[in-house]
Order: C-alpha cells, then sequence, then structure tokens
C-alpha cells in the first residue's frame, strides 16, 4: 500500500510542471500547482515517516521495463532524508503560494512553479537512488534546476557572473563524485553491491574513493575553501528558493558524504575522521566570523549555512575517528548528533531564510542598516523569527541545542578512548565548538536585534506590514517544529538510534543520550510556569520616550548600526579580516576644511586572494602555453596523428 | 599523631610540587610587571628548595641541607632583594614591554609546558613518579628562554637567565641526586655576580639612553 | 526528603544572593575608608522597585519585558544545578555542565535583546560590549568544566561535587587548579566584576552590563538586579562546589546540615573577602584588553584538558 504511495508521490510531483503549464491561461486556477505540490509533499512526508519510523522499504526500478541502470530504494537513511525533504518543503512552498504571485508576474511565475516541483523531485532522486546512474542524473539536475530558478529572479551582468561560479564549482565537484563511483564500476552496479566490493578493494583504492567523495561533497556542502559559491548564489535566489537551497540542497551533500564513508567504505583509517574533523572546525569558525562582517542579511545567512555545515562536519568527523578507534556505541552518538543536526538546521535555516523573504516583502529591503522596529509592525513574523534565532543559536529549549549538545557529550566521550591523540583532539574540538556558538549568538543577537527591534531606520521599515496568512502559517509550522523538538527531542532521537545502529555494526545508541529528553519539558513547564506568573503579576506600566540624556527628540539614526554592533568582534578577529581601506580627501580652499571626504573598504575574503585568483591564473597560464599546439597547419595535425600511432605502435611492442 | 598528619600532607604538597612550578611558568609569562616576575621567581626558588629538602630527608645526606640553606639565602631571599632595589632605582616604567601579548606568551608557554611533557615521555620507565618533576624543570628551561628572548626590558634578560638556571638546577636534582656541592656553590655564587654586574650595567644603559629597551640597542652592527 | 532539602537549598541561594551583593558592597566600602551602606540595603532596593511601575519606551515591542522575566527564569534554572550543603541538587543529577553554560547563554542572549530594544545608542553599545566578553568567555568556561568532568568521569554537576569530596585534600591535581585559575578569570568576566567590567560605574563609556539595563525601571529592573545577584551567588557556590566542596553533609542528620552550613560560610566569607580586595586593589580593564584577559582563561582550559589525557 504504501508502495504505491510512493510511487503516486514520484507522478503526482512529476505531474505539476505538467498542470502548470497546461492551467496557464485559466485566472481560476492559479493556485492549483501550488494546491497540488502541497498534496503531494504531504504523501511524501506518510511514505517518508513509515519508512523511518517503522523501517518499510520501497523500491522502484526501471529495469523491470527497460534495461537501464535506474533504480530508486528507500531505506531508512534514505528516509530520514527523504522525511527532511518533504517536511521542510512543504511549509516553503505553503509560504510560496502567496510570496510567488506578490513578486512574480506572467511567465516569470509559471516558470517558477515548472522548475521548484522538479528540483524538488531531483533532490528526491538524490536521496532516493539506488544506481549511481540514478545518483548522478539527480544530482546535476539539482544544480541545473536551482541555477534555473536563480536565473528567473533576474539576469543582470552580475547575477549571470555569480551563477556561473556556482555552475562551474558544482561540475567541478560533480565530477569528482562521478569519479568516485567510477572507482567502483567493474564491480559494483547498485548501492547494494557497494559495501561488499569496498571490503574487497585495496586500501590505497579506498583512501582515492573517500578523498573524491569528501572534495565532491565537500563542494555541494559549502565547506571552507570550497565555499566560494555559497554566498555568491544563495542571496540572489529568490526567498523560498534560498531556504530550498540552504536548507535541503546542502543535507544532500551531507546524504552523499554518510553513504560513502559509513554505508559504503564502512569507515576506514582515523586520518580521514581527522580531515573531517580540521574541515568541519574551520567552515564552523570561519562561517560565522565572515557571517558578522554582514549586513546583507540573505548573505550573513549564507554564511551561517557554512557554519552549521561545519557544525555536522565535526559530528561527522568524530564518528569517523570512533569508528576507526572500534567505539561503535560512541560513533552512533556522534553519527546520531550529526544527522539531527542536519534536520534541526534545515528547519531553523528554512525559517530564517523565509523570514528574510517577509521582510523583503514588507520592507523591501534586505540591508540590515535600513531596518529596525520591525517587530512592533509584524508581531508573528516577528516571532518567529526570534524562534529561529534562538535554535539557530543554540539555546536550550529549541531544537539547535539538543544536536549541539549530542555534539558536546559526544566529544566528551572521547576522554575515556585509550587512544592518546583521540583522547586530546575531540574534547579540544568541543572548544572550537563552544567558539563557534558564542559567535553564532553575538550575530544573531545582531540581526535581530538590529532588525526587529529599537526603532526604524528608514521609511520602507517604519511602513512595514504584516505578510499574509498563507506567508504566516508556512513559518508558523517551521517554527513549531523547531520548539517541540527543541522541548521533546525523544521523538526523534529514538528513531535516528535506530538508524544509526543499522549503519554502524555493533552500535548502539547510549543511553545519556536520551537523559535530556527527560530534564527538558520539566525545565520547559517550569519557565513557562516561571513567565506566565511573572507577567500576570506585573500590570502597571506607562510608555514614555527613550532616555536621550534630557535632550529633545532621539533621531531614529542614533542607534546602534550591524556594522557598529560587530565592529569589536571584527577588531580582535582582525586576522580574518584583512580589508583594504581607502580614504581620500581632496583638500579645500583654507586647506583645514576638506571639500570632499570618501572613504572605501572593501573586504574579498583571503580565499579569493590567496587561492582561487593564483590557481585560477596559473590555469589560464598553462592554457595559454598550450594554445601554441593549436598551429592550424593540417599537416602538423597530420603530424600528430601519425606521432600517436608510431608511439602505440612502440609501446605495444616494449611494454 | 599530628606530626603524622603533617608529615603526609607535606609528603602530598611535595609530591605535586610540579603543579605549582607549572602554574609558577604560566603566571610568568603572563605577568606584565617587573615585580611580579621577581616575585614568581623568588616563590619558584622556595619550592625549589623545599625539594631539595624533601630528597635530602630521603637520601639521609648533610650536604643536601647545605645547598639547601644556600639556594634559600641566595635565591629566594638576597637576589630577589637586589633586583627589587635595583627597580626602584632606575625609575623607570615597571612593565615589563613584552614583544608578544599576553594572552599569546601563556598560550606559548602552554605549549612549551606540553612540548616538555612529550619530551620527558620516553624516559617515564626509569623516572617513575619523578617524571613531572623532569617535565618542570624543562619547562622552566624553556620558559627562561622565552623570557629572556621576547621581553625587551634589560632587567628581563637576567630573569630570564635565573629562572633558566633554575629549572637546569631542578633537573639536576630530579635524575641524579643533584651536582656536587662545591659546583653548586660556583654555580649560585656565578649567579650573584651576574646580578650585581646587571645592576651596574643597567644603570649604566639608562643612563646614557634613557631607557632600557634592549631592541633598540643595535649599533653594534658592521 | 532529598527532594525538600534541595529545594531548600534554591530557596536559600535565591533568597540570600542580594545580602552576598550588600556584604561585599560594605566590605568594598570599608577598605576604602568609608562608612558603606548597610549590608540590608539591597533588599530595600528590590522592595522599592518591585513597588513602582514599569516605564516602557513607546517604541519598544514585547521583547523588552519579556527579556527580564527569561532572565530571571533561566538564572533560576541555573541556581537549581548547584549543590550547596548536601551532595546534590534539584536538577544537579540530570543537568550536566552543557546544559549550565547554555542555559546562562539564553539568559544572556535575552538581555542583549532586551537593551536592543530599548533604542537608544547605550543599549546598542552594552550589547556590542557583552557580545563580546561573552563570545570569547564561553569556551574557556566549557573547557575548564570539561576537564573536570573527564577527570570526575560524570558530566553531572551533583557527580563532580560528590567526585571531588571522595578525593585527598592534599592531592593537587595539575588539572583541578589548571581549571580553578581559568574558572575564576570567567567568573570575573561571565558575572561582570572588575577587571572586566565596573558594576558599580556612573560613565556610561565605562559600562558593559549597566549600559544594557539604563532604559530599566520598576520590577523589570529589580529581576534584573535579583538576577545579576544570583548569577553571582551561583558561580561563587559553584566555585566552592566543584573545587573544595569538603564539608558538605553526607546525610540528612540536622548536625551534618548544621556544619555544612558553618563551613560554606566560611568558604563563602573567604570568597567575599577575596573579591572585595581585589575589586578595590585593580583596575578595570580597557576594553581592547579584554580579550587578553580571556586569552589567558582560554589558555589555561586547554593545558587543563590535555592534561587530563597526559595525566592519567
Amino acid at each position: 500500500m504504501t508502495q504505491m504511495a510512493f510511487n503516486s508521490f514520484l507522478v503526482v510531483m512529476l505531474a505539476v510542471p505538467v498542470v502548470t503549464l497546461i492551467s496557464r491561461q485559466w485566472t481560476k486556477a492559479r493556485a492549483l500547482p501550488a494546491v497540488l505540490l502541497m498534496g503531494s509533499l504531504g504523501v511524501g512526508i506518510a511514505v517518508a515517516a513509515a519508512g523511518f519510523w517503522r523501517g518499510q522499504r520501497f523500491t522502484v526500478d526501471v529495469a523491470q521495463v527497460a534495461s537501464f541502470s535506474f533504480a530508486l530504494s528507500v531505506d531508512r537513511l534514505s528516509a530520514f532524508f527523504l522525511l527532511l525533504i518533504c517536511s521542510v518543503s512543504l511549509p516553503v512552498i505553503l509560504f510560496s503560494s502567496s510570496y510567488i504571485p506578490r513578486h512574480y508576474a506572467g511567465a516569470r511565475r509559471h516558470w517558477l512553479w515548472v522548475l521548484l516541483p522538479l528540483f524538488l523531485l531531483s533532490m528526491v532522486l538524490v536521496v532516493t537512488a539506488s544506481t549511481p546512474f540514478a545518483f548522478l542524473f539527480g544530482w546535476e539536475l539539482m544544480t541545473l534546476f536551482s541555477a534555473g530558478l536563480i536565473l528567473i529572479d533576474g539576469d543582470s551582468e552580475q547575477r549571470r557572473h555569480n551563477i556561473f561560479i556556482y555552475l562551474l564549482m558544482m561540475h567541478a565537484g560533480a565530477a569528482a563524485v562521478i569519479g568516485a563511483f567510477l572507482l567502483f564500476l567493474p564491480h559494483a552496479s547498485n548501492f547494494a553491491q557497494m559495501r561488499a566490493s569496498a571490503t574487497l578493494m585495496p586500501p590505497p583504492l579506498r583512501t582515492a574513493v573517500f578523498l573524491l567523495a569528501f572534495a565532491g561533497f565537500g563542494t555541494k556542502a559549502g565547506i571552507v575553501p570550497l565555499h566560494l559559491w555559497l554566498p555568491r548564489a544563495h542571496p540572489i535566489a529568490p526567498s523560498p528558493v534560498s531556504a530550498l537551497m540552504s536548507g535541503v540542497m546542502l543535507k544532500t551533500a551531507v546524504y552523499g558524504l554518510v553513504r560513502f564513508a559509513f554505508n559504503f567504505l564502512g569507515g576506514g583509517p582515523s586520518w580521514w575522521g581527522y580531515l573531517v574533523l580540521l574541515a568541519g572546525g574551520v567552515s564552523g569558525l570561519l562561517g560565522v566570523l565572515y557571517a558578522i562582517g554582514e549586513h546583507d542579511l540573505k548573505r550573513l545567512l549564507a554564511y551561517h549555512s557554512v557554519e552549521n555545515i561545519g557544525i555536522i562536519y565535526l559530528g561527522l568527523g568524530a564518528a569517523l575517528v570512533f569508528t576507526a578507534n572500534h567505539a561503535p556505541v560512541r560513533a552512533a552518538l556522534a553519527l546520531t548528533a550529526a544527522l539531527l543536526h542536519c534536520l534541526n538546521h534545515a528547519i531553523f535555516k528554512s525559517l530564517l531564510f523565509l523570514g528574510a523573504g517577509a521582510i523583503s516583502d514588507a520592507a523591501h529591503t534586505l540591508d540590515l542598516e535600513e531596518l529596525g522596529g520591525l517587530q512592533k509592525r509584524m508581531p508573528l513574523t516577528g516571532t518567529m523569527f526570534l524562534i529561529a534565532c534562538c535554535s539557530i543559536v543554540g539555546l536550550p529549549l529549541f531544537n539547535g541545542f539538543v544536536s549541539e549538545w549530542l555534539t558536546f557529550r559526544s566529544f566528551l566521550a572521547a576522554s575515556e578512548m585509550t587512544n592518546l591523540s583521540a583522547a586530546i583532539v575531540l574534547p579540544l574540538a568541543a572548544g572550537v565548538l563552544a567558539l563557534i556558538g558564542g559567535l553564532a549568538a553575538a550575530c544573531f543577537a545582531k540581526v535581530y536585534g538590529v532588525a526587529f527591534l529599537g526603532r526604524p531606520r528608514s521609511r520602507e521599515a517604519g511602513s512595514a506590514n504584516e505578510v499574509s496568512l498563507p506567508m504566516q502559517a508556512g513559518m508558523g509550522a517551521l517554527a513549531t517544529a523547531c520548539v517541540v523538538i527543541g522541548i521533546f527531542p525523544g521523538l526523534v532521537l529514538r528513531s535516528l538510534g535506530t538508524l544509526t545502529e543499522e549503519l554502524l555494526p555493533g552500535a548502539l545508541l547510549p543511553p545519556a543520550a536520551t537523559s535530556l529528553s527527560s530534564v527538558l519539558p520539566w525545565i520547559a513547564l517550569f519557565v513557562l510556569v516561571l513567565v506566565a506568573g511573572i507577567a500576570a503579576f506585573k500590570r502597571a506600566k506607562s510608555l514614555t520616550a527613550t532616555w536621550a540624556c534630557g535632550l529633545p527628540g532621539l533621531d531614529d539614526r542614533m542607534q546602534y548600526t550591524s556594522t557598529a554592533f560587530s565592529k569589536p568582534l571584527r577588531k580582535v578577529f582582525s586576522q580574518v579580516y584583512k580589508a583594504d581601506r581607502t580614504l581620500e580627501v581632496v583638500p579645500g580652499d583654507p586647506p583645514y576644511f576638506p571639500a570632499s571626504i570618501s572613504y572605501r573598504s572593501v573586504r574579498t575574503t583571503s580565499f579569493e586572494k590567496f587561492l582561487y585568483r593564483p590557481s585560477v591564473d596559473a590555469i589560464v597560464t598553462v592554457a595559454l602555453r598550450l594554445r601554441q599546439l593549436q598551429t592550424g597547419n593540417i599537416q602538423i595535425y597530420l603530424l600528430y596523428i601519425f606521432a600517436a600511432l608510431i608511439a602505440l605502435l612502440m609501446f605495444m611492442r616494449w611494454a | 599523631m599530628g606530626m603524622g598528619l603533617f608529615e603526609t600532607a607535606a609528603a602530598k604538597a611535595l609530591a605535586s610540587s610540579g603543579v605549582f612550578l607549572f602554574m609558577t611558568v604560566l603566571l610568568i609569562a603572563a605577568a606584565k610587571r617587573i615585580s611580579t616576575c621577581i616575585a614568581l621567581f623568588s616563590v619558584q626558588s622556595l619550592i625549589i628548595t623545599a625539594q631539595i629538602i624533601a630528597v635530602s630527608r630521603m637520601h639521609h645526606s648533610a650536604e643536601g641541607f647545605v645547598i639547601a640553606g644556600l639556594v634559600l639565602t641566595v635565591k629566594v631571599v638576597a637576589i630577589p632583594y637586589v633586583l627589587y632595589r635595583i627597580v626602584e632605582e632606575l625609575k623607570v616604567p615597571r612593565d615589563v614591554l613584552s614583544s608578544t601579548s599576553s594572552s599569546q606568551s601563556v598560550f606559548i608557554a602552554a605549549g612549551l609546558i606540553l612540548l616538555s611533557f612529550f619530551a620527558v615521555r620516553p624516559y617515564a620507565a626509569v623516572l617513575g613518579g619523578d617524571q613531572a618533576m623532569l617535565a618542570a624543570a624543562v619547562a622552566l628551561v624553556l620558559t627562561g628562554g622565552l623570557l629572556m628572548v621576547s621581553r625587551k626590558k634589560a632587567l628581563m634578560q637576567v630573569i630570564g637567565l635565573l629562572v633558566l638556571d633554575n629549572g637546569i638546577f631542578l633537573a639536576a636534582l630530579s635524575t641524579t641526586f643533584g651536582m656536587p656541592l662545591v659546583i653548586e656553590i660556583g654555580i649560585v655564587f656565578d649567579l650573584l655576580m651576574g646580578v650585581f654586574l646587571m645592576g651596574l650595567f643597567v644603570f649604566r644603559i639608562r643612563d646614557t639612553f634613557d631607557h632600557l629597551d634592549v631592541s633598540k640597542l643595535r649599533r653594534l652592527r658592521g | 526528603m532529598t527532594l525538600a532539602m534541595n529545594a531548600v537549598q534554591v530557596l536559600l541561594l535565591v533568597l540570600l544572593a542580594p545580602l552576598v551583593h550588600g556584604v561585599i558592597s560594605r566590605l568594598k566600602a570599608r577598605i576604602q575608608n568609608r562608612r558603606g551602606a548597610s549590608v540590608w540595603r539591597p533588599y530595600a532596593d528590590l522592595l522599592k522597585l518591585f513597588r513602582k511601575e514599569d516605564l516602557v519606551p513607546a517604541s519598544a515591542s514585547f521583547v523588552f519585558r519579556l527579556a527580564p522575566i527569561v532572565l530571571f527564569a533561566a538564572t533560576l534554572v541555573v541556581a537549581a544545578f548547584v549543590p550547596l550543603l548536601y551532595g546534590s541538587a534539584l536538577l544537579g543529577a540530570t543537568g550536566d555542565f552543557v546544559l549550565l553554560v547554555y542555559l546562562l547563554a539564553l539568559a544572556r542572549f535575552f538581555l542583549m535583546l532586551g537593551a536592543m530594544d530599548g533604542g537608544s545608542s547605550f543599549g546598542g553599545m552594552g550589547a556590542s560590549r557583552e557580545a563580546l566578553v561573552s563570545t570569547l568567555a564561553e569556551a574557556p568556561f566549557l573547557l575548564a568544566l570539561m576537564s573536570v568532568a573527564i577527570v570526575a568521569r560524570t558530566a553531572s554537576i551533583a557527580g563532580m561535587v560528590q567526585w571531588t569530596m571522595g578525593q585527598n585534600f592534599f592531592q593537587f591535581s595539575a588539572v583541578h587548579a589548571l581549571a580553578f585559575v581559568a574558572l575564576v578569570l570567567v567568573a570575573i568576566a561571565e558575572t561582570g566584576r572588575i577587571p572586566v567590567d565596573n558594576p558599580t560605574t556612573h560613565l556610561e563609556l565605562t559600562m558593559i552590563h549597566e549600559a544594557m539595563v539604563l532604559e530599566y525601571s520598576g520590577p523589570s529592573l529589580a529581576l534584573i538586579e535579583w538576577a545579576s545577584a544570583i548569577k553571582l551567588t551561583v558561580v561563587m557556590t559553584l566555585l566552592i562546589a566543584l573545587f573544595v566542596p569538603w564539608g558538605m553533609a553526607s546525610s540528612l542528620s540536622a548536625v551534618a546540615i548544621a556544619i555544612a552550613s558553618i563551613v560554606l560560610l566560611l568558604k563563602m566569607a573567604a570568597l567575599v573577602l577575596a573579591l572585595a580586595v581585589v575589586e578595590s586593589s585593580v583596575a578595570k580593564l580597557r576594553m581592547y584588553l579584554v580579550p587578553d584577559f580571556l586569552g589567558v582563561a582560554s589558555a589555561l582550559a586547554i593545558l587543563a584538558v590535555v592534561f587530563t589525557a597526559l595525566m592519567r
């Protein structure tokens, strides 16, 4: 029965673009694509829930109809990620059902409703594929459809440049992933066989597979130094698409790495884990440090995605180190932490991007320096954005805390190991995670404080109005999920435990992991009672003006700006933000009063200056040298061919 | 009974004196004033004196008590007193003038402590319980070097040398049973002489250049 | 019975926190050759503030009034973590040190938001500086507590206290010494005392915590003041419980509890005296030297964690 549901889910998703194209002209059927898509996503959630909570399996195999190596199979890991995709996309589509008609008209709207379900379907394909061909098919389609969705928003010169970089890096990553699959190819043709064939591979080959998978999936996930495309591509997409890209698409890369490292290769030497740990720590720190320096809301959120992927990689690295040291119980703890953070990040990052969409809808700007006082004008949106901020910072009673707590506990568990380097490095990684958490708190205090609190800094912010009901409902669903998982984490943890037990042989989720779920509801109840009690007590209040040292009237510009808020932190970490500052003073007639002063500060990340520019220049130089082979003389070309023939003959004779 | 409690307390405290020495290493790296460094050096010498007494009691050697008395008078009382007087008379700013910030110095000192631990590890079987003591000795030597290299006030070079000598002395104490009495006396008087000479020179430098910053004393080039 | 004892411990902490504040102020005054206000003055202040009405800026949202309540609630929950007289606490067994650190972070986050909702420059300035200090203090806080947890092989606060009680007093452990110094430095930063922040300053440009509460009045201000007193007391009792817990009652008899109370009073008196002396003799650090100060704490905490593996 559920197999039929799965099949129908795929069919309806495919049908939505068709329906959109057909019903283009009927104004009555405006809402049809959205409703249809939400319906199919609902079915998808039910299917994935059956797969994740009850362990049912589904397969769709094209080989039954045509001799094509294209098959889908949903096991527990795929079901978890399918659940992630569908349950996060549903509120996003609900949001878009009202957002898209307000911002896009005519052909652009139709193209959005054509490409969105195809984009979602390609992600579903990636996480449910069971043959390399199906996986790579979905992988490439993900990139193409998301690029198409970005292009719908406009195609100026700057945007096309950013989309080009996005496509380029995604293809480079895909090449690495293809390479990783190719190394399996003579022996295994679908995922079920890869585990067995990996045990027969010699260690250098396994290392090559791991490194290729790490590089390929890392490019997609956005770890430093392969993160360059993230802050260029995510901000220029329409807000719901940014939510999907940041919240869901990055997780498919994590899925790929988990499949390769744990399912196919079954773990490896501990230096793999240290590599992933290093990548995670550096990405986490640099991501949040770059985010602190931003004041464009979407770029800031994009950098935070880099940071959270770093946190996920910290958990994955710990799990790999534990597996290498034959500690499956601790590995289960670390892997559960990483997977739970995938789910949590998908939920609260999508909520943050939807909130950004709501802000741009209401105030028509995403520059933090122009916002302010939005909480009073958009109370519901503001409250839900606050919930998302609390979740991403990892404060208790919200979902981000649970996965960070689990990661901390897995680092603590490392201290009991006999391997000295693991017992030292992993607890120190907890310090890095604490620093990342502290920086994230500072950054989001800035974001929420500057955008929603205080007084409006511009006329648009002052005239913002609450957004429409579907948009609120979409955000509300995600916010509720944040709070529910934050207070009752046991709902998800138990099934995640079963999932990790399947992935890692001999693993068992330690009881310490669930101790949190016994104490959090009590704390939540206590805090709720206390807050309600005190709020009921304090009645008398009277409104005044903000204290301005006795001077009349405070200008709205006399508040802290986002740049000012982050200045102390940027000054302390100044090694990271090497800005090029130019100050030009044009002296006036008496030289003490300048005619004009201009100050310009440009921040290019060090990676662009020291890694990308030189490598691009080197490749271009080599390419120019190789151009000399292209002489244009036909006899030289014939000479090339005959030279190759002679070389082949010699090779066959003497090799 | 009371004596027994005191004995056990003293024995345990001495066994963990390595911990105290590490604390002095970190604090001397974080110190911002010359007088703090002098006080910490005095504390270090006091701990080492206690260690000498403990070892002498164990081996029942009278020589050890003589050395302990010597170290007490010279390193804990005399040299710090002389240095304090010099600092008072000099009337230059009393900060340490370091080329690295306080927290960077502490990080470097922490790294040096870890390095000394790892360097001493191969000899763990031979040393047994004294491993921490030898590691502390190596850490003191390295910290003395750190002070001499990174602190720009001329007086800090002397203090660095004194700390370094403390480390060498402690190393000799923990591996063999200290050096022969004659050599000990010789080293201690050498140090005393060195401090007096430094005292004289420091006044000359201050009078000629009006500062004590050794990084600016580079005229001695070809 | 244990439950009642734990509840009593929490109540003691909460109700006696303003007294600790009062004693510190009085001691400081005496050291500085002044007479000083009565030690019961903070109670009078709280009563006065609770009877007044809240003055709320017209442009502020609900976050302005919510922030002090959340701050107080979170600090209250943290007070339930620390054993005072008996080796257990209300949340001592199930609450671990990560939850403690992050509950304090929750309190601080909402205080920063409340400050920004006031709409004045001072609120933003206080929040920005508090962001700097708390960001850099969180890592050494967690690492120092983690090193103690690793040695005690348990993550719950009550477990760590009970492990330390079972140790010999004279056996100094390098890990505990380093963690203690690191935690003292972090405690100064977290509770906003000299040399990181001056809690009695009137000059706005030198304020960190005071700048955040400049807009508050009436019951909201009372809650904030009380919460900061509770936080100071909790941090002090945490230091005592983790590092010198000997003297705590091991059974629930009246004699043991009485002895434990006297011992606790003596330890708190020693800490309060040390705090008052330090505050009267050391100058407040310039703000950009505070990262240096916390860097020393970080180095000590990292060294403590590494030593847990080396000294096994």
